[in-house]
Parts: structure tokens; C-alpha cells; sequence
């Protein structure tokens, strides 16, 4: 029976259905424009190529929830519930259109009901029903009892569990007092049935059993348009942003930087909210604030003030707060276009307008310059993100208007981008007591004179070329490659930094010379192919040079060493009895997925006994010195990101901490002698390992 | 001289200020000597000369920089400019490579620069230095304040500033560490050696500037791509009217007698103690007897 074909006060249903979901749209739809426009308030951005990509990508992460299993460890198994819900839900999702819209609102009830589809359906929502109200106790005791450290309490949360909670038990509710009422007597859907045959029994009469049906029915009606108003004014509103920002994901890098345009700029990078591009604005509504970043972020475990998952919900109440205003400015804009052309000044404007109460500025009040400061730029929090926000580039936007527009930065960071600027390379003064080609020196190298060209380019890096404990891994590096038989050239003194710390501590511009100054070198010596042993050069050249016209073929020497090995010709022969763990660079790791290479070529290696850390491949923690603060002093009364990381190496029991990246290689040496084991622990880069293990020509 | 000094008070420019320079009306016009150096930070043992010619010879690779109290008379013209706004021109005597370190202060904040190039200004001493500046200066004409760094990076006469101010005859404040326009009056605070003093001086004057003065800029802006892509004019003896006489060397006022890299002793010498306070005293009581 269709509770909507009857009348209520003389009503009828069908106005009653139809009022109700006409208001409850309106509602909907005014607020999903309110978003829609906030959002536009960000600059342009092109994330509309490749289509058909992006829907396959959506719906391959969505669908079978790949985007909240990929989350999913020992200790956090919430991503299962999580799956659960979404599929459960979606599953009545449809029935709402089938079952209340169709059925009920279009009086099509007799057509679908009593079809063997209508059985099959409902016995699977019945199901359905039963397992998303044990995921619901489940997700309310780690709430609210467990208390896991990533989710906070709120009343939000709370309220969408009731009311999801609430329309499972009505659903139930509306069968049993449904089929209880009108007498039906079946065994499908189980649950439905199971209920109604106890109502049965109760002698209840009919009348109030229908009564009750009805009364379930309409409530049950109006949860639902209640919860389509609620979710775009909720934290709730990931169930619709997040479905989009998986559309708009980035289908290359990870991490996209867009160069500053040259022309046009007024301001650098994001000082305010519509500074950022409208993926930006986005990504802070599919934030469902699950803090899956939070406890994943090196520089929050290390005690600093940055929470990535803080800066995006504050960055998200700022827009919220703060767009009603822009946008009204935004249609003043015009207005105001019109009085300057009058004659006035600005100034003059300004003095004629009562100042009005200070509002929140961007950095400083919404984001912290000591939040945007700690950043390692790892990639954790992007890497085990379900709804695909990209929290780096808003860091980095907001240290560009720092550096560039306000000239507000660590001293410390100051002290390394002038070295960039004026000495090519971020290393200076004491800290160095090698000049740029020194290594080469009584080398038979390879070193290209102007004229000289070369297909392939052993790219050495900063750290590899100026830092004495890494100017040992580049010796290494170029014995092995001699004795793999690659024919290679270097650049020697004419080597400058690739512009990476540059570029990740906000100087653009400072990062854009030295790419086009770079790429003009290669072009010059007509270099084809690039081996470097600095990830972060590797990520740089490879991902960020192709932007500013320079597209070479760019290895990691860890991808051309595994392949040399697979080849036959590097053999690595020697024994090498040592216990030792791998330690996955970031920039190697998350940022390129290059995890297998390392670990095939220390399997190459005989009687290497390798342990992985607890934290390694894409859950690998950072060792504190990515984006640019390797140079720039940690924040004090803090731990150290590099101790917290040796940690994790002791805990394996090795005695031998590998890595493949120049920052990582310092950063473990520092903290082995911070902690006085010098004498039982070794930091050493792989290239080290492969020389000692190749057979000696 | 400022056309409109009235609109100086102090740190904070009246409302229509910006209106008025809109319009055209310049404020301070300061000129800044720069010079190239060697890059202080080349490790020690990299430092090579050559006895004979008495010249340093550069290491292979290392680009030279702008000396570093050059840069922070760079960065005092840039707040003032700041402040008061008007006009910052640039000038370097040196090789051609100085135009990099007129760039570098074009794109710290400077408007104009010009490279004073000409091999019969090659080895002048502090006097011959000061000549050609001042014939330079002279050129541009039209300026508030000149500013130098209290001494080169390199050599660390400290003489060119002084003697600068002696040609162009116009008052002159060594070593200071904070400028502020007033009016028609610089207010300048100079270091002396147990602390500091303030002087006024009417402009046009020259100030030398100390490293007190606080780091300089990091030039960061569009100014920063701008200033690669600009062609700096160089300027010859006979463009600035300077005379050979002046420029021979036969005349200078000092010579050059002998170079040579300073031998440097390191002794190393670990104070050790049973705890670290005690070791921190055992230090400081040997440190004691060394002052």
C-alpha cells in the first residue's frame, strides 16, 4: 500500500510528497550554488583534459572504495567500515529513487511491487540494513569510546551516524509494520518478514499497524530529505566534493606545481583564500576531516604546530566565512571599477570609508607562518588522503607569497636562498669546503667542455658534489657506472643546483631561472639522457623541466642499476654479511613509486639480509630534510624528524641503515652521531653497497 | 632635491601621497656604489694568488658576488625607498661581469644601474676610485644621497666613501647602522666603538653603511626575472669625463708592496671535565687566560 495515494487532513499525499521535496531541493540546490560560487572565487586552473581518464579513475577509486581500503593497516581498519558504508548506503540510495520516488511519489507502487525484482532487491537492502548498523555501533565506539587520536569529536559526527542509524531501523520499521498491516505473509526480505511475522503474533490490530506504517513511512521521508539538506552544510559534503575531486585528480605526478605566470601577477602565490586555484577551494570540500594526514605527518609526530588536517578545515571555515563578503565584492567589483575611473584615489576612497573591523588574514590567523614553515614536503599526508587533496602545493603557494611578495621567511631559509640566487647552489661558506668541480679532480671523467656533447649526463647534485660524506657516494656512483660499461659525462664545475630547495621553499622565480638555465646547458652539450642520484633532482628534472621545454630521458640510478644488474652487466658478487633496512626516499618513493628497484638490487647483492621498517614504501616516514629544510633550522622544542626516523631503523635490529638520496644519507649521519653510535651504526647510500659488491675490474 | 619635501614626516607618508607620486612628482634620488668581489665564502684553502703581479687568481667556477656591505647600502637605499619612495640608480666600477652585481641590486629594488668600464680604471687605488665615482656621479647628477658599504669585501680599505664625499663636496657619515629622512635632513646613527651616536646631516650627503644595518633583501619579486633580462649601459673614461691624469697610475697615493695568503695555526685542544658544567668552567677558566 502507498501511504502517499492517501489523504491527510483532507491533503493529499502526492502534495504533501511533492511540497516537501520541492523545499527540501530548493534547499539543497541553494546551498550547492552558494558552494559552487565560493568556489569560483579561486583562479583558473585547466583539470578538465583527458575525460574519459578522469571518469574511469573516479569510478575505479570510488566504486569498489579502493580510495578508503588503500588506508586501511593493523592498527587502523577503519577504511573497511568505512567501504561498507558506501556500499551499503549506496544500495539504498538507489532504493530511494525506486522504492519512495517512483513507488511512492509517482504512484507507481503497483507496477514494482510484488516483482521478483522488488524481493530480490529489498532482501538485499534488508542485509544491507543489518551490516551498515553494526559498521554504525562500530564507527561510534571508535568515536566515542576508543577514542582513536586521528578523529576529533563533533557534534556533526554525531549526528550523521543517528540519522543514518535511524533510517535503517525505520527501513525495517516500514516492512514489518508494512506487511504486518496489510497482512501479507512471506519470508523474503528476511529481516522485513522475520519482524513482521513477531508483529503478527503481538495482536496488534491492523489498523494501528497500518498506522504505524504510515507514521514510519513519512518520517522516514523526511530523514531523508533532512539528510540531502544537511550534507552540503556539513563536513558531510565529502560525500559529493570528494566524488568530484576524484574526477579532478592530478593523472601525472602527484604533486603539481604550477610556474607563476609572468606576466599579469599583481600578488605571488596565496596570501588569501582566492589566491588559490578552484581545485584548491575544492579539495577543502571533500575533507571529511578524518585526520588520516594528521597522524601521518612527520612534522605533527615530531611535535610541531603543523596538522595538514588543521590547515585544510581552517582554510575550509575561512572560505565559508569568509566568501559571502568576497563574493559580494566581487559583484561590487564593477561598481567600484567605475568610481576610480572618476579621478579618486584609492587613497582618498580609503579615508572616506570608516575602517571596519580587522578581518582574519590568510596566513597568520587561518594558517601560521611556523606551520607553513614545517612542511617536509614528504607526501604522506597526500599519499594516505582518501578524498585526493593536494596539501602541498597550498604550503608551497602560501611560502611563495611569503618569499616573494612579503619578503617573510626563517632566517635560516633566507640564509640558503640568497646562496641559491648569488652561488648556484644551497650549500655555502663552512658548510662546504669544496668548490663545485673539486670533485673530479685526478678523476678520468668525462667532464664536457663548451662544444662537448654527450648522450648521457651522470647529473652529481648539490649535496653529491660540495658535501665530503656524499662526494663518497658520487666516487662510488662513478665506478660503478664505469664498470657497468655507461658511457657517460659530467658537468663538473658547471653544475648548478637543479633549483628544487628553491622551488619547495616558495622562490620561484629564483627556481624558474635555474630550470631555464639548466635546460639550456643540457640543450647545449645535446644531452638525451640524465642519471641522477639525488631524488630530488630526479623529481625536479623529470617532472618540472618539461614545463620550461626540457624533456630528457631522467633516471634514478637505483631504476638504471637494477636494470644493469637484470641485464648481466653489473654482477654483484661479493658477499656482504650485514643486516640491513632500506630507508625509501620521498621523493623516490611516494613522489616517483620507485620502491621495487632498491630492494631488487639489495637482493642482488648475496647474503644481504634485509628488514623493512614498519613505516617503508608509501607508508615510509621522512627523514626531516625535503622541501628546502635541510637548510632551514627545525622549529626548537620539538623532536627531531631525523631521531624519530632512527628509531624506526634500530627497532629492525640492523646494523646498516641504506638509502638512495643524498638529504636522507646526511640527515641519518647527523642523527647516528646526535645519538653516539657511530661505532654500531652505519648510514650508507646503496651505490656504496653495489661497489663494494661488484666484482673489481 | 625632493620637490615636494613637505610630504615627509617621518615613517608614515600622508594620505595622497601615493596620489602625488603618481603624478610624477620624484622624492629622493639615492646613488649607491657596488663592487664585485670574490666570494668571501671560497673555503680558505681554496684562496690562491699570484706573487708576482700581486693579483688573486680566482678559483675555477665560483661566480663573484656583490660585496656584502655594498649589499646592505643597497638594502638601506631600498627602505628608504620604501618610505618615501623615489629613485635608486646603481653604478659599479669593475669588468664587464660587474653588470651582474647592478642587476642584483636592480632586482633587490634599484631603478638604474651603470657599469664603469674602461682599462685605464684597472688597478686604481682608493683615490683614483673615488675620482672616477665621483666623475660618474657627477653625470647622473641630481641626487639626495650617495651611499657605499663601509669598506670592500675584498681589500677593506674604507677609504673610497670618505674621500667620494671630499670630491663631490658634500657632507659625509661613516659606518652607520640606521638612516631616517627628515625633511631636508638625514638622521643617521653611526656605530663607534662602545656603542653608537646620531648625527644629522643636510642633503645631499654620502653615507657609508655598516652590517648593523640588517640583512639585506632577498630579491624575490618580478623585479628578480626583470633585472636578468636588462642590458646595463657601461660607461667609459670619456663618457664620465674623467681625465688620464687623474687616472695614472704614476700618480696614485698608495702602492701595493706585497700580497700574500696569511699562514693560519689551528691548534685543537679538547677541555674535558666530569660533567658538562665542569667542563664548561675548566673552558672558561682557560679562556680567561687567553684574554
Amino acid at each position: 500500500v502507498n501511504p502517499v495515494s492517501a489523504t491527510y487532513w483532507g491533503i493529499s499525499g502526492y502534495a504533501i510528497f511533492w511540497v516537501l521535496f520541492a523545499i527540501a531541493i530548493g534547499l539543497f540546490v541553494q546551498r550547492a550554488y552558494f558552494l559552487f560560487r565560493l568556489m569560483r572565487l579561486g583562479n583558473p586552473e585547466n583539470r578538465f583534459d583527458r575525460i574519459g581518464q578522469r571518469i574511469k579513475t573516479m569510478l575505479v577509486e570510488v566504486v569498489p572504495q579502493w580510495c578508503s581500503l588503500k588506508t586501511v593497516t593493523q592498527k587502523d581498519l577503519a577504511g573497511i567500515g568505512h567501504a561498507l558504508l558506501f556500499w551499503g548506503f549506496s544500495l539504498f540510495l538507489i532504493s530511494y529513487i525506486i522504492f519512495i520516488g517512483l513507488a511512492g511519489g509517482l504512484g507507481l507502487s503497483p507496477v514494482i511491487e510484488g516483482t521478483p525484482f522488488e524481493t530480490v532487491y529489498s532482501s538485499i537492502l534488508d542485509i544491507a540494513a543489518l551490516w551498515v548498523i553494526i559498521v554504525l555501533i562500530w564507527a561510534a565506539i571508535r568515536r566515542y569510546v576508543v577514542r582513536a587520536e586521528r578523529l576529533q569529536i563533533s557534534a556533526e559526527a554525531a549526528i550523521i551516524l543517528i540519522v543514518v542509524f535511524c533510517l535503517m531501523v525505520l527501513h525495517i520499521c516500514i516492512e514489518g509494520f508494512g506487511f504486518a498491516g496489510s497482512g501479507v505473509s512471506k519470508d523474503w526480505p528476511p529481516v522485513g518478514a522475520a519482524f513482521a511475522h513477531f508483529l503478527s503474533g503481538t495482536g496488534i490490530s491492523k489498523s494501528a499497524l497500518i498506522g504505524v506504517y504510515r507514521g514510519a513511512w513519512w518520517l522516514h521521508y523526511a530523514l531523508i530529505l533532512g539528510f540531502m539538506v544537511y550534507i552540503p552544510r556539513s563536513k558531510h559534503l565529502h560525500v559529493l566534493a570528494s566524488l568530484v575531486n576524484a574526477f579532478f585528480k592530478p593523472l601525472g605526478p602527484k604533486v603539481v606545481l604550477e610556474p607563476i605566470p609572468l606576466e599579469g601577477a599583481e600578488t605571488f602565490g596565496a596570501s588569501r583564500i582566492q589566491d588559490f586555484t578552484w581545485k584548491d577551494l575544492l579539495d577543502l570540500y571533500a575533507c571529511a576531516v578524518c585526520g588520516r594526514c594528521h597522524v601521518n605527518c612527520p612534522a605533527q609526530l615530531s611535535g610541531k604546530t603543523l596538522s595538514p588536517r588543521e590547515v585544510i578545515h581552517n582554510l575550509k571555515e575561512h572560505l565559508l566565512e569568509a566568501g559571502p563578503e568576497l563574493l559580494a565584492s566581487k559583484l561590487n567589483g564593477k561598481a567600484e571599477a567605475s568610481l576610480e575611473s572618476t579621478g579618486e584615489t584609492p587613497a582618498e576612497i580609503q579615508a572616506g570609508t570608516q575602517p571596519k573591523a580587522q578581518p582574519k588574514t590568510m596566513i597568520g590567523d587561518v594558517v601560521t607562518e611556523e606551520e607553513i614553515w614545517a612542511c617536509t614536503t614528504c607526501g604522506a599526508c597526500q599519499e594516505v588522503c582518501p578524498v585526493n587533496i593536494e596539501h602541498i602545493r597550498k604550503i608551497i603557494d602560501m611560502r611563495r607569497n611569503l618569499v616573494l611578495s612579503q619578503s617573510k621567511m626563517p632566517e635560516s631559509a633566507q640564509l640558503m636562498l640568497r646562496n641559491m640566487q648569488q652561488r648556484g647552489h644551497p650549500w655555502a661558506g663552512i658548510q662546504s669546503m669544496r668548490l663545485r668541480g673539486d670533485w673530479t679532480s685526478d678523476q678520468e671523467l668525462k667532464v664536457l667542455a663548451e662544444g662537448d656533447n654527450a648522450d648521457t649526463l651522470f647529473w652529481v647534485g648539490c649535496t653529491g658534489a660540495l658535501v665530503e660524506r656524499n662526494v663518497k657516494a658520487t666516487l662510488s656512483m662513478t665506478r660503478v657506472l664505469k664498470a657497468a660499461g655507461v658511457d657517460f659525462g659530467v658537468l663538473g664545475e658547471a653544475e648548478t643546483c637543479c633549483g628544487d630547495p628553491a622551488r619547495r621553499a616558495g622562490y620561484e622565480f629564483q627556481f624558474q631561472i635555474m630550470a631555464e638555465q639548466n635546460i639550456e646547458i643540457f640543450k647545449s652539450h645535446d644531452i638525451k639522457e640524465i642519471i641522477t642520484s639525488c631524488p630530488h633532482c630526479y623529481n625536479t628534472l623529470k617532472h618540472e623541466y618539461p614545463t620550461f621545454g626540457g624533456d630528457f630521458r631522467v633516471v634514478h640510478y637505483t631504476e638504471l642499476i637494477a636494470d644493469l644488474i637484470r641485464q648481466g652487466k653489473l654482477k654483484l658478487t661479493n658477499e656482504l654479511n650485514s643486516k640491513l633496512t632500506y630507508h625509501d626516499p620521498c621523493y623516490l618513493g611516494r613522489y616517483n613509486s620507485v620502491y621495487q628497484e632498491p630492494r631488487r638490487i639489495l637482493q642482488a647483492i648475496p647474503k644481504t639480509k634485509l628488514e623493512e621498517m614498519e613505516r617503508s614504501r608509501d607508508k615510509g616516514f621522512c627523514c626531516g630534510g625535503g622541501g628546502g629544510l635541510m637548510w632551514i633550522e627545525e622549529q626548537p622544542g620539538t623532536t627531531k624528524i631525523n631521531q624519530m626516523r632512527l628509531e624506526d631503523v634500530l627497532k629492525t635490529g640492523a646494523e646498516t641503515v641504506v638509502t638512495a638520496c643524498p638529504y636522507c644519507l646526511q640527515m641519518f649521519e647527523d642523527s647516528i652521531e646526535h645519538k653516539g653510535l657511530k661505532d654500531s651504526m652505519k648510514a650508507r647510500d646503496l651505490v656504496e653497497l653495489v661497489e663494494a659488491a661488484m666484482q673489481q675490474p | 632635491m625632493p620637490e615636494h619635501p613637505e610630504y615627509f614626516h617621518g615613517s608614515r607618508a600622508p594620505y595622497g601621497h601615493e596620489a602625488l607620486i603618481r603624478r610624477g612628482v620624484t622624492s629622493m634620488h639615492t646613488i649607491v656604489c657596488v663592487k664585485q668581489v670574490l666570494d668571501p665564502e671560497i673555503p680558505p684553502a681554496k684562496f690562491k694568488i699570484d706573487p708576482g703581479t700581486k693579483q688573486v687568481i680566482p678559483p675555477p667556477g665560483v661566480p663573484p658576488v656583490i660585496s656584502v656591505f655594498d649589499e646592505r647600502a643597497v638594502e638601506a637605499a631600498c627602505r628608504l625607498k620604501d618610505k618615501h619612495k623615489g629613485k635608486i640608480t646603481v653604478i659599479s666600477m669593475g669588468s664587464a661581469k660587474a653588470a651582474d652585481v647592478i642587476k642584483h641590486a636592480l632586482s633587490m629594488g634599484a631603478d638604474d644601474g651603470f657599469v664603469l668600464q674602461d682599462e685605464a680604471f684597472e688597478g686604481l687605488d682608493s683615490f683614483g676610485t673615488a675620482y672616477v665615482l665621483g666623475k660618474a656621479i657627477q653625470k647622473i647628477g641630481g641626487y639626495d644621497l650617495v651611499l657605499c658599504g663601509r669598506q670592500a669585501a675584498d681589500w677593506g680599505a674604507g677609504q673610497v666613501g670618505s674621500i667620494l664625499a671630499e670630491i663631490l663636496g658634500i657632507p659625509v657619515v661613516t659606518l652607520a647602522c640606521a638612516i631616517e629622512a627628515v625633511d631636508k635632513t638625514l638622521k643617521v646613527k653611526r656605530m663607534v666603538k662602545d656603542g653608537y651616536e646620531v648625527l644629522e646631516a643636510p642633503m645631499p650627503c654620502l653615507v657609508t653603511v655598516s652590517s648593523e644595518i640588517g640583512l639585506p633583501r632577498l630579491p624575490a619579486g618580478m623585479a628578480l626575472m626583470l633585472a636578468r633580462k636588462k642590458q646595463i649601459p657601461v660607461w667609459k673614461a670619456q663618457d664620465i669625463g674623467a681625465e688620464s691624469s687623474q687616472l695614472d697610475k704614476a700618480n696614485a697615493h698608495t702602492e701595493v708592496t706585497g700580497l700574500s695568503v696569511p699562514t693560519r695555526k689551528t691548534e685543537c685542544e679538547i677541555i674535558a671535565g666530569n660533567t658538562p658544567g665542569e667542563a664548561a668552567a675548566n673552558l672558561a677558566s682557560k679562556l680567561i687566560k687567553l684574554i
